[in-house]
């Protein structure tokens, strides 16, 4: 059986269907930035503070967006993103956000080239960088 | 054939029996009279300056000995001064070269004899004078080797006193061999060590042993000393009797510098393979605080949100901040090295927190269990925490794929015992004996200096404690702490 063509893009656009964004990362402060970032642009957060809880979040809602810290207590963000490729048909665009690794690095890379992430911000980042991954122009943001 | 008359008979079977004499002696034997014509003549002679009797008997010295020795020797004058005075001159050295025969050396002597003759006896002494040089040159070589050795080497008398005392003894206390001679060691000594010295010298006596200790030397410049690491031997003579101690001395300071060395670099070491865990923890903050301070500059914020920024920026620098601090305390403790009362508890905790970060970041699980809260020992708390530091990032490496890290304190009468476990590779059976052997690594190459059990263990012995390893191979590994508790 053929599948059904999907649209140009696997990744639904976060604007387009209302849908929650969630932020997994060990850190409530860390958390607490995101979620600010994002919130202030109307959009719904969902939190959580570890992998496990990531997964089952993700199987259990529907997302539009994953911002993904790649160190958690009990298994590494990659993996989070890996297991949600497999277990969500409809895949939710997965930003890797880590202090651990650099943007050019070779792990980060071979994710996005196996497109279990779409895209990477290191920490620190500047609130318009967290914007940029949204979809938003800045521009677009400010107003 | 009229037969010899008895007389004849009788004096040629003296002279048969004075030549048969002369020739049995294994010297040269010379008659001389008074004009220094030769009278007589032995074997031995003739063989060593290749002469023959016709050429020899009745010839005057000049002819039977080459110029250069009558002349080097001035032995004509000599056998002169004999005739006339009457006295004998004793053990004179001649070199005598003979055409066609190697050099040899003589010893002569010139005797007066009543029928106004001289006797000159010649001994060959060529091989003694090699035998004695070589021992001289056997001499002169141990003596240079004491002399040319870095580290003291002196020599003392069965009661003590000094014999000798090499240069390096001489540069190292500023004393001089000529000052030191015939002073008992135990002067030199640390004031608080000369009872124990005595005590030393007295037990050499009757002891095979050597005795190995570590006190301070006094040196030349006032109230100043070196600590000095010590061996005492016994010397024995042929008859196994001890007749002086020599004892041999090496410069600590070298090498405490160089441990001190080792130590900082391999330090480094340890903060390379931390680092990864180190950007994460601190860029965690960072992050936060940047979001926060970019929250401030927009328009519309309420003051309480404000208060929270601040908040969040105040706290999140202070988190930063105190892993920086654990690690410069981590790279420079080692600096002191004094033994004070140190709690091993705390000492634990805070090597704890300083591989938190690497931990998580590998998903291992620190169990700390405390039945105590404190745990005392004498020791150095930054060398103390180097040693489970170490320990900590080996078991951390040995599980890649994360796991647990149990640390278990049990304290007896006099000792404390740290049992460090991990849930790793383990260690296979064969490496277990090596583990602590410096450059001993199983770390692939460039990701280890192997120097970081090697150097826990030099610190343990310090602290006179003791360190040692279980394991069973894939089911991880124990290392296992001992420290005398204060």
């Amino acid at each position: 059986m053929v599948k059904a063509p999907r649209s140009s893009s696997p990744y639904r656009s976060c604007k387009a269907m209302n849908l929650p964004i969630l932020i997994v990362d060990d850190e409530p402060d860390m958390c607490w930035a995101i979620s600010h970032i994002i919130e202030s642009q109307g959009l719904h957060v969902i939190t959580a503070y570890s992998g496990e809880d990531a997964c089952f979040k993700l199987t259990h809602g529907e997302f539009s967006m994953v911002f993904l810290d790649a160190k958690l207590p009990d298994m590494d963000g990659l993996e989070v993103a890996r297991r949600a490729s497999v277990l969500v048909q409809e895949k939710p665009r997965v930003v890797l956000v880590s202090g651990y690794h650099y943007y050019d690095d070779p792990v980060v890379r071979h994710a996005m080239v196996e497109g279990i992430i779409c895209d990477f911000l290191a920490k620190p980042f500047t609130n318009k960088q967290l914007l940029r991954t949204l979809g938003y122009s800045t521009d677009i943001a400010k107003a | 054939m009229i037969p010899d008359n008895p007389f004849k008979k009788t004096k040629n079977h003296f002279e048969l029996l004075y030549d048969m004499l002369l020739d049995a002696i294994p010297s040269s034997v010379l008659m001389v009279d008074e004009k220094l014509h030769v009278v007589s003549v032995n074997r031995n002679f003739l063989l060593k300056s290749q002469r023959n009797k016709a050429n020899t008997l009745g010839r005057p010295l000049s002819e039977v000995f080459p110029t250069i020795i009558l002349e080097n020797t001035g032995i004509e004058e000599r056998i002169r001064n004999v005739f006339r005075s009457g006295l004998p001159i004793n053990a004179q050295k001649m070199t005598y070269r003979a055409p066609g025969v190697p050099i040899r050396i003589y010893y002569y002597s010139i005797l007066p004899i009543p029928i106004n003759q001289i006797m000159l006896l010649m001994e060959d002494v060529t091989e003694q004078v090699r035998l004695s040089e070589e021992v001289r040159r056997v001499e002169r070589h141990l003596a240079s080797v004491v002399e040319s050795a870095s580290d003291i080497v002196l020599s003392t008398d069965i009661e003590g006193r000094i014999l000798t005392w090499n240069s390096a003894a001489e540069k190292l206390s500023g004393l001089s061999s000529h000052e030191v001679h015939g002073q008992y060691f135990y002067e030199f000594c640390d004031i608080n060590q000369k009872q124990a010295v005595r005590f030393i010298f007295k037990r050499m006596k009757n002891s095979n042993e050597s005795h190995t200790t570590e006190f301070h030397l006094l040196t030349a410049n006032n109230c100043g000393s070196i600590l000095i690491s010590w061996v005492f031997s016994p010397m024995k003579d042929d008859y196994g009797q001890t007749v002086g101690t020599v004892v041999v001395g090496r410069d600590l300071a070298e090498r405490r510098k160089l441990e001190l060395q080792l130590r900082q670099s391999q330090k480094l070491t340890a903060l390379g393979v931390m680092a990864g865990g180190i950007a994460h923890e601190i860029r965690n903050p960072l992050a936060v605080c940047s979001s926060a301070a970019q929250f401030l500059v927009e328009n519309n914020i309420t003051a309480e949100f404000h208060r929270e920024c601040s908040r969040k920026i105040q706290t999140n620098i202070q988190k930063a901040s105190a892993i920086i601090e654990n690690l410069l305390r981590f790279a420079r403790s080692s600096l002191d090295t004094e033994m004070v009362e140190v709690d091993l508890v705390h000492v634990l905790k805070e090597t704890i927190e300083l591989i938190a970060n690497q931990a998580k970041v590998q998903k291992i699980q620190i169990l700390l269990p405390l039945q105590k809260e404190h745990i005392l020992v004498s020791g150095v708390s930054g060398l103390l925490q180097q040693v489970f530091m170490n320990v900590f990032l080996n078991a951390i490496n040995a599980m890649p794929e994360g796991g647990q890290l149990s640390i278990a304190f049990h304290t007896f009468e006099d000792r404390v015992v740290v049992r460090v476990s991990d849930t790793g590779f383990g260690i296979p059976p064969g490496e277990l004996d090596k583990i602590f052997d410096p450059f001993h690594t199983s770390s692939p190459v460039g990701q280890g200096t192997g120097l970081g059990l090697s150097i826990c263990y030099s610190i343990i012995q310090q602290h006179l404690g003791s360190i040692q390893a279980e394991s069973r191979y894939g089911e991880g590994a124990t290392i296992i702490v001992t420290l005398p508790l204060l």
